[in-house]
C-alpha cells in the first residue's frame, strides 16, 4: 500500500495526482502470457478522479474548519487499483450531488461526475475520518462511460 | 501553468502550457475576462502544452468559450492530448469545440 498524508489544501494536490500517477506506472497487468504496463488511459482516468476527489476536500470538506489532512491510501490488487481517500472534514453524500447537466455547459459542479466516470466503484463512508472509495479494475470496463465508442 | 496571448489578424491565439486545476485557474480567468472584453472575431485555443486539467480549468475554459460566442465570436481549441483529453471526451466538451 501507498500511504500519503497532506494537508488538504490545494498546493498538495499535485503531489497526490503524482503518487496516483507513480502508482498506475508500478502496476502490471495479465495480458495472456505476458505482463504489460496500464494503457495510458487508465493513468489518465485515475488521476482525474483523484484529482477531483482532493478538489472536493480542500474547497469543501474543510471550509469553515481548521485545515486538517487529506490521506490517500493506495493499493494495488490482481485486477484492480483501490485508492481511499479520507479527511477529517465535513461530511457529504455522493447521491446527494445533483447530476450536471452538461447540454447547458456547467462551469462547476463536475467534479463528482468526473469521478463516477472514471471509476467503477464509489463508496462513501461518513465519520472520522470521511472515506471515499474508489476501485477503478485493470480489464476494459466496456461501458462506454467514458464517453468513448 | 503558462499563459500566452498571440494577435494574428482577426484571430487571438491562446496557449495554456502546463496544469490547468483549481490551483491555476483562478489566476487565468482575469486574463480570460479582459480577453473576451475585446469581443475578438475568433480564438483559437491551442491546448497542445496543456498537461492536466481538472473540472476547475474546464470551468473557466467554458466560460470563456460562452463569452466569445455570445459576442459572436468564433471559438476554437486544438492539440487537446492525454488526460485533458479524456476529460474533454467523459465532459462531451470534444463535441461542443469539435476536437479531432
Amino acid at each position: 500500500m501507498i500511504v500519503l498524508r497532506v494537508p488538504g489544501a490545494l498546493e498538495y494536490r499535485e503531489l497526490a495526482t503524482r503518487v496516483v500517477t507513480t502508482a498506475c506506472k508500478l502496476v502490471r497487468v495479465s495480458d495472456g502470457d505476458k505482463q504489460t504496463a496500464l494503457e495510458e488511459e487508465f493513468t489518465h482516468e485515475a488521476v482525474s478522479a483523484v484529482g477531483e476527489a482532493f478538489n472536493n476536500v480542500a474547497l469543501h470538506g474543510y471550509e469553515d474548519l481548521p485545515m486538517g489532512d487529506i490521506i490517500f491510501e493506495v493499493t494495488t490488487h490482481e485486477d484492480r487499483l483501490v485508492i481511499d481517500v479520507k479527511d477529517f472534514g465535513h461530511s457529504f453524500h455522493p447521491d446527494d450531488a445533483p447530476e450536471p447537466d452538461l447540454g447547458e455547459l456547467p462551469e462547476s459542479g463536475m467534479g463528482l461526475f468526473i469521478i463516477r466516470a472514471f471509476v467503477d466503484e464509489l463508496t462513501y463512508e461518513p465519520g472520522s475520518p470521511n472515506c471515499l472509495r474508489m476501485v477503478k479494475r485493470f480489464e476494459p470496463r466496456g461501458k462506454g462511460a467514458t464517453g468513448s465508442e | 501553468m503558462m499563459f500566452s496571448k498571440t494577435v494574428e489578424g482577426d484571430v487571438v491565439r491562446v496557449e495554456i502550457k502546463g496544469q490547468l486545476d483549481s490551483m491555476t485557474a483562478p489566476d487565468l480567468r482575469p486574463s480570460f475576462e479582459a480577453l473576451a472584453q475585446e469581443r475578438p472575431h475568433k480564438v483559437v485555443l491551442d491546448l497542445s502544452g496543456l498537461r492536466l486539467i481538472d473540472s476547475s480549468g474546464v470551468g473557466a475554459i467554458v466560460s470563456l468559450f460562452k463569452q466569445v460566442r455570445a459576442a459572436g465570436g468564433a471559438f476554437e481549441v486544438v492539440g487537446v492530448q492525454g488526460q485533458p483529453r479524456s476529460i474533454f471526451q467523459v465532459l462531451r466538451l470534444d463535441r461542443v469545440f469539435n476536437i479531432v
